[in-house]
């Protein structure tokens, strides 16, 4: 084994010194790509096996990675990359299927719902259909169930069904011993993501108890209330898992504090919508937000227009940089999340990882970078 | 230099901006696709030069092996790496080709290259004394510099940075005549020095070293298309480089007259210090568009290969404004650097007698 590793390491430093590059595998990609895209080495490639079509927006992609992935705990979400008009864009999704057909069939699913703007979903639902590529990230967060069992209510919204999915499916094919309840929020019934497998599930496992709740079928809205929470047994012994809209979420901790559950109990995870396209126009838009700079593990806020750099030197932070005028882009980094406003073109940047020019960049809402 | 009021500055700026904003607009599948059409032409010649070369005791394969070695080098160090390090294509958000992680294939680290290509010389274009890549510190290519009985042997001097010009260009950041004339010490580049050990230790060590030991028994002739190959590299980025700046037309300038420039400034610079050449479509891709070089340095980000579309855009801009744009045959503009070079190398008051004498 020590023999194999150093064996590993030298050839990845010969690698290195050949290819002039920190992941010399990839060098030959551009050759194996043209035999096929599944031989990729800088990234993990995935081939869509199967696409279900669960409403009528809302798609399941059943993806086969490379077997060199790594895995994933039932909850746990990815980062995908595609191509979109010659920009690589990446996005992250729940896993929606069970670690057990990972591990039996090579197989895991991805359930996407169309948003209204959206760049890249509604690429993959346009674009991706069976045997198209795309890469993969390894699997991270932490919306994991509880180890051992423990009584859990799940409460979702939409396409935030997604990691219960996956979940339900781990729990089932893991016996787990302990009462389960899911209040499933959809807009009308029509909206039921992945509606037979849920009935399946309920069925299959007894421990399940299963509501779904139609927010738009009646003259008023019919929103989760404290009723709801009520008709859960011993919901103050459950561990509780939140994953929908922005509103379902604030509504739900709220009425969970009022019945007295305790904040450490309650799960939740993110539920992101594609941010609305902005006007490129700089004066009318609030500029400036919190920074924070991952690296040096600082934080820092701006208003106005000041760019990245400014604010990371008014921070304390020595970031390379050269013309500061967006020609030499000797400061360019990555932003790994938040929207910032290009000061040359007033274009406003999309929400995800990207490569962004310090010195021409203004935060427009809470910006991460790299530095 | 031509003068222009600032009015017609910020109108120059604003008629060379429209013309960026349109190709940004614009970029797409079609750079991505055209970048990663040449990076395939890069590997598919690096690898058919690597696995031909030990069979090179052949004579017509030693030929071909180097040189399809010394085209690969020569496309990724022009066209790919020289334009990928200038951010043409960070907007694809490929971390294997983004400006500021990207490492070539040449002596020169690509950390030493962003301070001194990207920054300085994109930056002071042809200033005397602020832009080191004019004459590289080792020509005299203008009367702002004092002639010296030096200058006499300059054109051996060119000859000798074009062979080994990997390494001329990898030591530019050491500042060699500021450390001779005790402006800096040599304890100031040990960072850089330390840089240039490791990436031009790692260039030798890849073509001087390891492919020849693994063909053992015929080393030499792997050593020797290397080397050729090198040199193929050398002598044509050297040319197309001289060519860009230093032909007999291509402006310098003052830096007390660059001061707190505007953006109209640095542009009218920028059309004025360089010059063109025309050719063929490999002519171009060979040479990383710098032969558009006047556009280069316009729009050092935008992806090289939409010179050739944006050039009658920017042609009309200087007619427009009366701004001279220098371009020629490769052969017309190659001369006039070689003659630029040679009539510099004299004493002022000779060049003078032999510029003013009618041909």
């Amino acid at each position: 084994m020590l023999a194999k590793n150093t064996q590993t390491k030298a050839l990845h430093w010969l690698g290195k010194q050949l290819f002039n590059r920190n992941d010399p595998a990839a060098f030959f990609d551009p050759l194996l790509e043209q035999i096929s895209p599944m031989l990729v080495q800088g990234h993990t490639p995935a081939r869509i096996e199967q696409v279900i079509q669960e409403t009528p927006d809302t798609r399941t992609f059943v993806l086969k990675p490379v077997a060199r992935w790594a895995g994933f705990q039932a909850g746990q979400h990815i980062n995908i990359s595609v191509e979109v008009n010659g920009v690589l864009r990446s996005r992250t999704f729940s896993l929606s299927s069970s670690p057990e057909l990972w591990a039996q069939q090579g197989l895991v699913t991805l359930t996407i719902k169309r948003l209204p703007g959206g760049l890249v979903t509604n690429w993959l639902h346009d674009k991706l259909g069976c045997g198209t590529v795309i890469g993969l990230g390894e699997a991270f967060g932490d919306f994991l169930l509880p180890q051992p069992p423990h009584p859990v209510l799940f409460i979702a919204g939409g396409s935030g069904i997604t990691p219960v999915l996956s979940h339900l499916e781990t729990m089932v094919a893991q016996d787990f011993r302990a009462p389960v309840t899911l209040l499933y929020f959809v807009r009308t019934h029509k909206d039921i993501i992945a509606a037979e497998q849920l009935k399946a599930l309920e069925s299959r496992y007894g421990a399940l108890t299963l509501s779904i709740i139609a927010t738009d079928e009646s003259d008023k809205p019919r929103y989760l209330k404290s009723q709801d929470l009520e008709a859960v047994p011993g919901l103050k012994a459950r561990q509780i898992f939140l994953c929908g809209p922005m509103g379902l979420m604030d509504l739900a901790n709220e009425l969970l504090r009022k019945q007295g559950v305790r904040e450490q109990d309650i799960h939740s995870t993110f539920f992101s919508t594609a941010a609305p396209a902005l006007s490129a126009d700089l004066e009318n838009q609030a500029l400036g937000g919190k920074v924070q700079f991952e690296k040096s593990n600082l934080q820092a806020s701006s208003e106005g227009d000041a760019s990245l750099l400014e604010i990371a030197e008014a921070s304390g932070l020595r970031p390379r940089h050269g013309c500061r005028m967006g020609i030499c882009h000797q400061c360019s980094c990555r932003k790994t999340s938040g929207t910032v406003i290009n000061r040359l073109t007033g274009q406003t940047s999309g929400p995800g990882e990207e490569s962004v020019q310090l010195c021409i960049s203004i935060p427009h809402g809470p910006v991460t970078i790299d530095v | 230099m031509k003068q222009l009021t600032e009015d017609q500055l910020q109108e120059l700026a604003q008629d060379l901006n429209t013309i960026r904003d349109d190709v940004l607009a614009d970029l797409g599948e079609r750079d991505a696709n055209y970048i990663r059409r040449v990076i395939r032409l890069h590997r598919a010649l690096e690898v058919g030069g690597r696995v031909m070369m030990p069979f090179g005791f052949i004579p017509p394969v030693f030929v071909a092996a180097t040189f399809s070695l010394g085209l690969s080098k020569i496309i990724e160090n022009m066209e790919i790496g020289h334009n990928v390090m200038h951010g043409q294509y960070d907007w694809m958000n490929d971390p294997s080709l983004h400006s500021q992680t990207y490492e070539w294939d040449t002596a020169c680290s690509s950390d030493s290259w962003r301070r001194t290509h990207n920054y300085e010389h994109h930056t002071y274009t042809n200033i005397i004394g602020k832009d080191r890549d004019y004459g590289y510190a080792l020509l005299r290519l203008s009367d702002d510099e004092k002639w010296h009985p030096a200058h006499i042997l300059q054109f051996f001097n060119y000859i000798l940075l074009s062979v080994f010009f990997q390494w001329g260009v990898s030591l530019h950041e050491l500042e060699f005549e500021r450390i001779r004339s005790r402006e800096i010490r040599l304890r100031d580049k040990l960072p850089f020095l330390r840089d240039f050990v490791r990436k031009g230790g790692r260039q030798a060590f890849k073509d001087y070293v390891f492919f020849p030991l693994v063909t053992l028994p015929v080393a030499p002739i792997v050593l020797a298309g290397n080397l050729s190959a090198n040199l193929m590299r050398n002598l044509w980025s050297s040319t197309v480089i001289f060519c860009g700046h230093f032909t007999q037309d291509a402006e310098t300038f003052e830096a007390k007259d660059c001061e707190n420039e505007s953006k109209g400034h640095w542009y009218l610079r920028q059309l004025t210090g360089s010059s063109n050449f025309t050719g063929s479509k490999w002519v171009h891709l060979l040479s990383g568009h710098l032969s558009y070089q006047i556009e280069h340095h316009v729009f050092p980000d935008l992806p090289a290969h939409r010179y050739p579309e944006i050039s009658e855009k920017v042609q009309a801009v200087c007619r427009k404004h009366g701004i001279g744009y220098n371009t020629g045959s490769f052969k017309h503009q190659y001369a006039s650097v070689v003659k630029r070079i040679l009539t510099y190398s004299l004493p002022d008051r000779l060049r003078m007698k032999l510029t003013s004498q009618p041909a």
